[in-house]
């Protein structure tokens, strides 16, 4: 019993990632309405980026390697807002959404090639740490991973609900060209959404690299059909939905694990997704529609 | 020569691939299942084939027909999901068949060997072709003979009403609604259609290569599936066609001396291809300055 | 043939259309206008389906149409056009047409291959005929996105015809139109009812209502204010004040 249990506040707590994953991908939905599919491979492109910080300056501490991701998705983030967002008409959804999974292969291939395809180890924080609550035992690191994302969900919070760049990004998810005609230089407010969530991006993925102990591009497909999952089970366009469903998607997984072990796992996540567009297509919190 | 026919092969297989996500793009659907019925049509096929002796044609058949069975079944929950969200769910159902077959055991003895799919050692030994005795040459007529055919059905589908009620569902579902046209069966049976002929297109593939495994169908070759129709253009199937020619052709093979590379070009060739021209390398104006070209307006 | 009971249709807090009750007879031009934001094209998109009733009944030739899904409306004989034109902008005016005969006479007359594979003499006939009606055959081969917008209008009421109808619903087809071309509208929905087509005609362009409607009836924020015959209308001091303001009210 105690094990299921354990086994679900582990899930649940690396769920945060996902959280942040989602987030990114719902963030953009909700200001462009469009979907940035290279999302989850420039997270995990950043933190390759997070070891460079190891290859200048060798034996640096953990955490310089988390800012080093951070800046790493930052950057992944506005190159990927200028080839795919910035040049390509509004009116060609198609061209856009190709152009993004165009990215999400070349950022792959790019990872491939500057590792030769070999993991990467990553540094943890913590990881030796376990704090014991009860018959539960907390790891360090994973507890590092949940404060670390909650703190990025509560800044991001902060920051659209409080500036005023904020208040100018929520104005362009609902009536872009209003928002133009009232001032609001909408490319501005398109980058700096994509820069943020490139910087939350970046720190997932270095989290993520951290709790599983290395890095490999194999991961990006699998996050990205994961934050996507996560998206739309928390509603395209809801950061609450997206945290919830992030930790959610966490906890079942590792359910999955334990009962059908890793290899059907990812299977199971997948039928989550389907239970809920059949009977919740619009996720937990319905914000827009679709597309149409 | 047999290097050429063996291009021509994967460009007729493509072709196919390419033309499933086409007929579904018209009504307005971007799906990133495809590679998974390509998937389900090549281990369908190849089992036939190899574990119950089957001849080609019968096994291609029924390989199309089990693709086109379950894009039916996954047709309906997509009417659901609108847009973007269809993308994502096709996605994951295209993950999930890869999943699946990586997860796949059925062997059967043949003599002293096992054949059949084995998990993520995927499936071996799809050896109808060499047993048959069929040459490269012969391989690559008669896939193309099968490209042809469904390019000219489909064809013929985009002069006739159905196409064009195709493309009014795509282009505006309220109006199409509105005089009349019955959404769920327009875009039910262009899924449906477009599974057969993905399932066709992956029984060719598993007896061309004679060996599948589930990276096989992973979601380059979704992307693929999709990115012809769309670089391509959607005026006509002849856009999908050129696309394939043009990315396989050109790019992966005549660019071969950039080895690990070519993967690499092909990200960055989609994203310079949208940039540079986002409906499509063969998009409405140069399909009529083509028809103007050869004589003959556009068809009424 | 049309009828309303207490039809409403509430958005949140807003009554977009409310109790609204309206009969239209067989062979009847009935007018339907008021303010803007009255209602006028929440009415007409209840009637075709595309948006649910929050209360009342729509019965069409005595049958309830609650249930009945926007496609298969017109089955049973409504059409409508759009207040906003929603033409299939990349299709040809050819094509246009064709993919709206989807009425019952068409599924009855041609077995299922034959209308959706093949082309006939029949019909090419009915659409050059509608081509005719809506004066646009020299430009059948041209796409609908590249017509004039006085030929989009002309195909889009054609595209409604195409379908059979019965009823037919016409939303603001005036708009935007000179002196002339109302003139040769209003003989285009006199042809029609000629031809048996009852219409219930949705308009601003008061030059088209007065001279073409049996009848009309008034809206002003979702409630019916005013009925009669279009002098009657005209001399309704109800009518005047909800388009001119009367004096200060609350």
């Amino acid at each position: 019993m105690f094990d299921l249990l354990q086994s679900i506040l582990d899930g649940v707590m690396f769920g945060a990632t996902y959280a942040l994953i989602g987030i990114g991908f719902t963030l953009v939905f909700g200001v462009m309405h469009k979907i940035n599919m290279a999302y989850a491979a420039a997270s995990v492109g950043g933190a390759y980026g997070g070891l460079l910080v190891l290859v200048a300056f060798k034996g640096a501490p953990a955490w310089a390697v988390f800012l080093g991701a951070c800046l790493a998705g930052g950057i992944l983030g506005y190159v990927v807002y200028l080839a795919c967002f910035h040049f390509i008409p509004l009116g060609s959804p198609l061209a856009t959404l190709m152009s993004t999974v165009g990215m999400l292969l070349l950022i792959d291939e790019v990872i491939v090639h500057s590792t030769d395809g070999m993991p990467q180890n990553y540094p943890a924080m913590f990881d030796d740490v376990m704090l014991q609550v009860g018959e539960l035992s907390i790891r360090g690191d994973l507890l590092l991973i949940f404060g670390a994302s909650v703190a990025c969900m509560a800044a991001l919070l902060a920051l659209l609900y409080r500036t005023r760049l904020g208040l100018a990004t929520r104005a362009v998810s609902q009536q872009p060209v209003a928002a133009q005609l009232c001032g609001i230089r909408v490319a501005q407010v398109n980058i700096a959404t994509f820069v943020i969530t490139g910087v939350l991006g970046g720190l997932a993925g270095a989290l993520i690299g951290a709790s599983v102990g290395a890095l490999s591009p194999l991961l990006t497909v699998p996050l990205t059909v994961k934050g996507l999952i996560v998206t739309v089970i928390g509603g395209l366009g809801s950061i609450p939905g997206a945290i919830i469903a992030g930790l959610l998607v966490g906890g079942f997984e590792n359910l999955f694990q334990q009962f059908r072990g890793v290899t059907e796992r990812d299977l199971y996540v997948m039928l989550l997704l389907f239970v809920f567009l059949v009977f919740r297509p619009g996720g937990i919190f319905a914000s827009g529609a679709g597309r149409d | 020569m047999d290097f050429y026919y063996g291009l021509a092969q994967i460009i007729g297989v493509h072709t196919l691939l390419g033309l499933s996500a086409y007929i579904l793009l018209l009504t307005g659907q971007v799906s990133l299942a495809q590679a998974g019925f390509f998937a389900i049509g090549a281990y369908v096929a190849g089992m036939l084939t190899v574990l119950t002796g089957w001849p080609l044609l019968p096994a291609l058949a029924v390989g199309g027909l089990v693709g086109a069975a379950v894009a039916c079944a996954v047709g309906f929950p997509a009417l659901r999901v609108r847009g973007l969200m269809l993308v994502i769910a096709t996605l994951a159902f295209g993950e999930g068949v890869r999943l699946f077959f990586f997860n796949f055991d059925y062997q059967i003895a043949r003599g002293d060997l096992r054949v059949g799919p084995l998990g993520g050692e995927g499936f071996r030994q799809i050896r109808y072709f060499p047993e048959n005795g069929w040459t490269t040459l012969e391989v690559m007529l008669f896939i193309w003979a099968i490209v042809a055919t469904v390019m000219a059905v489909l064809w013929w589908f985009d002069r006739s009403r159905y196409g064009a009620v195709l493309r009014a569902v795509g282009e505006d579902e309220v109006a199409a609604q509105s005089v009349g046209i019955n959404l769920t069966a327009v875009k039910v049976s262009a899924m449906t259609i477009g599974g057969a002929i993905a399932g066709i297109g992956g029984g060719l593939y598993a007896h061309y290569t004679t060996h599948i495994e589930h990276t096989s169908f992973n979601i380059l070759v979704a992307t693929f599936a999709l990115a012809y129709p769309i670089v391509g253009g959607l005026a006509s199937v002849f856009g999908t066609l050129a696309a394939v020619v043009f990315v396989q052709g050109f790019l992966i093979e005549g660019l071969r001396f950039l080895g690990d590379w070519r993967n690499l070009l092909f990200g960055a060739l989609i994203v310079l291809a949208m940039n540079l021209r986002p409906h499509g390398l063969i998009d409405a104006r140069v399909l009529a300055r083509l028809a103007r070209a050869f004589g003959g307006g556009r068809r009424a | 043939m049309l009828e309303l009971h207490q039809v409403s249709r509430h958005f949140g807090g807003v009554r977009a259309v409310d109790a609204l009750s309206l009969a239209v007879g067989e062979g009847e031009i009935v007018g339907l206008i008021g303010p803007n934001g009255s209602g006028k094209s929440t009415t007409v998109n209840l009637v075709s389906g595309l948006f649910p009733l929050t209360s009342g009944r729509i019965l069409f030739r005595g049958q309830d149409l609650a249930s009945v899904p926007v496609h298969r409306r017109l089955g049973l004989g409504i059409a409508r056009t759009f207040q906003n034109i929603r033409l299939f902008g990349h299709l040809t005016v050819w094509q246009n047409l064709w993919v709206a005969q989807n009425s019952p006479e068409d599924r009855a007359r041609r077995g299922f291959l034959a209308r959706w594979l093949g082309g006939s003499a029949g019909v090419r006939r009915e659409i050059g005929e509608l081509l005719e009606f809506a004066g646009l055959a020299p430009k059948q081969d041209e796409l609908a996105a590249n017509l004039a917008f006085g030929e989009q209008r002309r195909l889009e009421l054609a595209r409604a015809l195409a379908t059979r109808p019965k009823l037919l619903l016409l939303d603001e087809p005036a708009a935007g139109m000179n002196s002339e071309e109302i003139g040769q509208l209003r003989e285009r929905i006199l042809k029609l009812r000629g031809r048996g087509v009852t219409i219930l005609l949705v308009e601003h362009v008061m030059e088209l209502v007065m001279g073409v409607t049996d009848r009309i009836a008034v809206l002003n924020f979702g409630q019916k204010i005013a009925e009669g015959t279009p002098a009657a209308i005209q001399a309704d001091p109800a009518v005047r004040k909800a388009y001119l303001g009367g004096e200060a009210t609350s």
